[in-house]
């Protein structure tokens, strides 16, 4: 195994440079094309967005894959890398796998768990194949990406609370109502976000009555746009009772609900909760409707503090995520090592005994004076000797399969013991 | 034998418990498989130790406290699973499954020879006594969805969401694991209740009405008539509702555990008993 990295993303450079060193997808296919000529280089994989731009490789045995990527990028980009240097980072071997298992669980991103970078890997690695870069260990490695990502979605909640406003809207319904199926939300007045928010929810199966004071307005097109009703802001109040969601963004400057009015409404449907959101400003809600029993109401900040909120959980959850990028690093590298493992063995082996046997068709003059017996006794002599000396070194790179440096301790046995490839 | 295998569930409700809260600072949807599996080895263990004790009695086998309580979590810990595979509500598992060893764990210490009351040689008593508990383990999934509810309630209320809210479940949810529960626990409790009654007038002398538990099972009883009536007419709900269910649950206990101290017939210990 054989792999190299050299990347940069939004933390190590900004915005221009991204730009600068951004490989347009239209050239992808010959760009891999490029890289995979170049000499000692197998496959080649280019994962470009607007947060990163990375190129990853495998390069054959004894090979330092860094200058060939870095000449390929400098002479993609007609430009010298030099003046660049300090925005990249480069990873080697099993820093690689881990780096890929993070892009992919979406651990380097931005925003972290965002879901976009899954499917920017996935369009990079069918780009690759297709150009006919990928064949060998990247292959197996971006495969096994994959799977570490569908299992980090599915073991943690790195990705599942809303880092936005309208999101976290929904969010906070479903954790007052479980599921939004049949629930009536009112929205009166209307404005970019009250309409966002209605719209998410109204994907989760919700259903909309738009509030306007004039029906013939606004609130009847909104209403044919997201299949629902409108009524008049006359009717609001003999209404209320049957909503369980409340947007509300008017530009009035006196409450639109009051707190009698939320009692009235929470008496009436038996004290089912009540959400209520308010984004208008000046706040359009009584903010002591909060403290009735089964009224939960969210003001524009107090929706921004639970997205800050959840992106703090995020990065809780991110932990999580780590361990198992971790584990499944060392599982991939288990894999590949037990796979070097077995022909070094051998290769060993067949070297030693190649060794033994020539030395002793050299000394066979000299030992034919030997009975059979004797001659059995030099021939277990010489063979326990040889197990010996190779107990150590094999016990070694067994006890370092998956361990980082097992690749490095493979070459060296190798070549201490003069073993070819 | 029986408490030998009592142990063993006990040892293993305390290894799925283990396993459980090692997870638990994570918001993950499902209880770890290992927690699920060490709890059904336990409550495979604790369904032996019951049934051997049916078999060797050749009786129902809850005749004294500790017996009772050995039911009680057994039927705790399978409406635990139930409520779990309903609801999908790991949290559910945290509030209830240290009840659970609590309980197995002081039912395992009993004495070998356990006493037997002669009442139970009536033909009825086993029904009263064996409705009664499951209501009781009703009443306990009402209990735990009840400050489940005021945590989440609480966490919302709040504005700045913490651990809670991304680790409990949505108050609707709550709030049917609450209802369920009651819809399951209350018809057993009254059952129960009534068969007391019936088996007490015929082979009780004395005022058996004014006997201590019998006292105390009837103001649980109107206590978790009112919660149940209450919050079917939409009085009670929510918060409300989740403070009555843990003072109802209060009660409960003391009438299960407390009054069995006091109580002449229900004493399950021999040297309160007062058997005519």
């Amino acid at each position: 195994m054989n792999l190299f990295l050299l990347g940069m993303n939004h933390r190590t450079a900004p915005i221009e440079v991204r730009e600068r060193m951004n490989i347009a997808e239209a050239h992808l296919s010959a760009a891999l094309t490029d890289l995979t000529r170049r000499d000692g280089i197998l496959e080649g994989l280019i994962l470009s967005t607007c947060n990163r731009v990375e190129v990853s490789a495998s390069a054959e045995e004894g090979v330092d894959a860094e200058p060939v990527v870095r000449a390929f990028l400098a002479d993609h980009h007609h430009c010298d890398l030099s003046a660049y240097e300090r925005y990249f980072y480069a990873y080697r071997q099993h820093d690689v796998i881990a780096h890929l298992f993070r892009v992919a669980s979406s651990l380097d991103s931005m925003i972290v768990g965002e879901p976009q970078i899954l499917g920017q890997v996935k369009r990079a690695y069918e780009q690759a194949r297709s150009a006919g870069a990928l064949n060998g260990e990247l292959h197996e490695v971006l495969l096994h990406t994959f799977f570490v990502a569908k299992r980090v979605r599915r073991e943690t909640l790195v990705g599942a609370s809303a880092v936005s406003v309208s999101y976290a809207a929904v969010e906070l319904a479903r954790k007052i109502f479980g599921d939004l199926k049949g629930k009536v939300i009112y929205v009166i007045g209307a404005g970019k976000m009250s309409e966002l928010a209605a719209k998410h929810l109204l994907s989760s199966g919700a259903r909309a009555v738009f509030v306007s004071h004039q029906v013939h307005g606004r609130a009847e097109s909104l209403a044919a746009l997201f299949k629902g009703s409108a009524i008049h802001y006359e009717d609001l109040f003999s209404t209320l009772h049957q909503a369980d969601i409340v947007i509300s963004s008017t530009a009035s400057s006196e409450f639109v609900i009051r707190r009698e009015q939320a009692e009235r409404a929470l008496a009436a449907r038996k004290h089912r909760p009540v959400f209520f959101i308010d984004i208008g400003v000046p706040r359009n809600i009584d903010p002591s409707i909060n403290t009735l029993d089964n009224a939960f109401l969210y003001d524009i900040d107090d929706l921004g503090q639970v997205v800050e909120a959840n992106k703090k959980q995020r990065e809780r959850e991110a932990v999580w995520a780590e361990a198992i990028v971790q584990e499944e690093v060392q599982k991939m590298m288990r894999r590949i090592a037990s796979r070097d493992l077995v022909p070094t063995i051998v290769a060993l082996e067949r070297q030693f005994e190649g060794i033994r046997e020539s030395e002793l068709q050299r000394f066979h003059g000299r030992l034919s004076s030997l009975n059979q017996e004797q001659m059995r006794a030099v021939d277990a002599l010489t063979r326990g000797m040889l197990n010996k000396i190779l107990h150590g070194p094999i016990t070694e790179l067994k006890n370092a399969v998956g361990a980082p440096e097992h690749g490095a301790l493979v070459q060296l046995i190798r070549k201490i013991f003069g073993v070819a490839e | 034998m029986e408490i030998t295998f009592a142990w063993v569930a006990a040892a293993f409700y305390a290894l799925g418990v283990a396993y459980a809260y090692s997870e638990a600072r994570r918001s993950r949807p499902h209880l770890p498989r290992k927690a699920l599996g060490a709890l059904g080895v336990g409550l495979l263990a604790h369904a032996i130790s019951i049934a051997s004790l049916a078999i060797v009695t050749r009786r129902f086998p809850v005749a004294d406290i500790h017996t009772a309580l050995s039911f009680f979590a057994f039927l705790l810990i399978i409406a635990f699973f139930l409520a779990y595979w309903r609801y999908r509500a790991p949290s559910l598992g945290l509030f209830m499954l240290p009840l659970v060893l609590l309980v197995t764990v002081i039912s395992a210490l009993r004495p070998d020879r356990t006493f037997e009351s002669p009442a139970f040689r009536s033909g009825w008593l086993w029904a009263h006594v064996a409705a009664s508990i499951l209501g009781y383990a009703g009443f306990s999934i009402t209990f735990a969805a009840a400050v489940m509810y005021l945590l989440q309630e609480r966490q919302l209320k709040s504005r700045r969401p913490r651990g809670f809210y991304y680790r409990l479940p949505p108050l609707e949810t709550c709030e049917r694991i609450y209802y369920g529960s009651l819809l399951f626990g209350f018809p057993f409790l009254s059952a129960g209740l009534i068969m007391g009654f019936v088996d007490a007038s015929r082979e009780w002398h004395g005022a058996w009405e004014f006997d201590p538990k019998i006292l105390a099972s009837v103001l649980t009883w109107i206590v978790y008539l009112v919660l149940f009536s209450a919050y079917l007419s939409g009085i009670w709900r929510g918060r409300r509702a989740a403070y009555v269910a843990i003072f109802a649950f209060a009660i409960l206990m003391v009438t299960f555990l407390g009054v069995s101290f006091v109580s002449g017939q229900h004493g399950y210990f021999p040297k309160l008993g007062n058997i005519p």
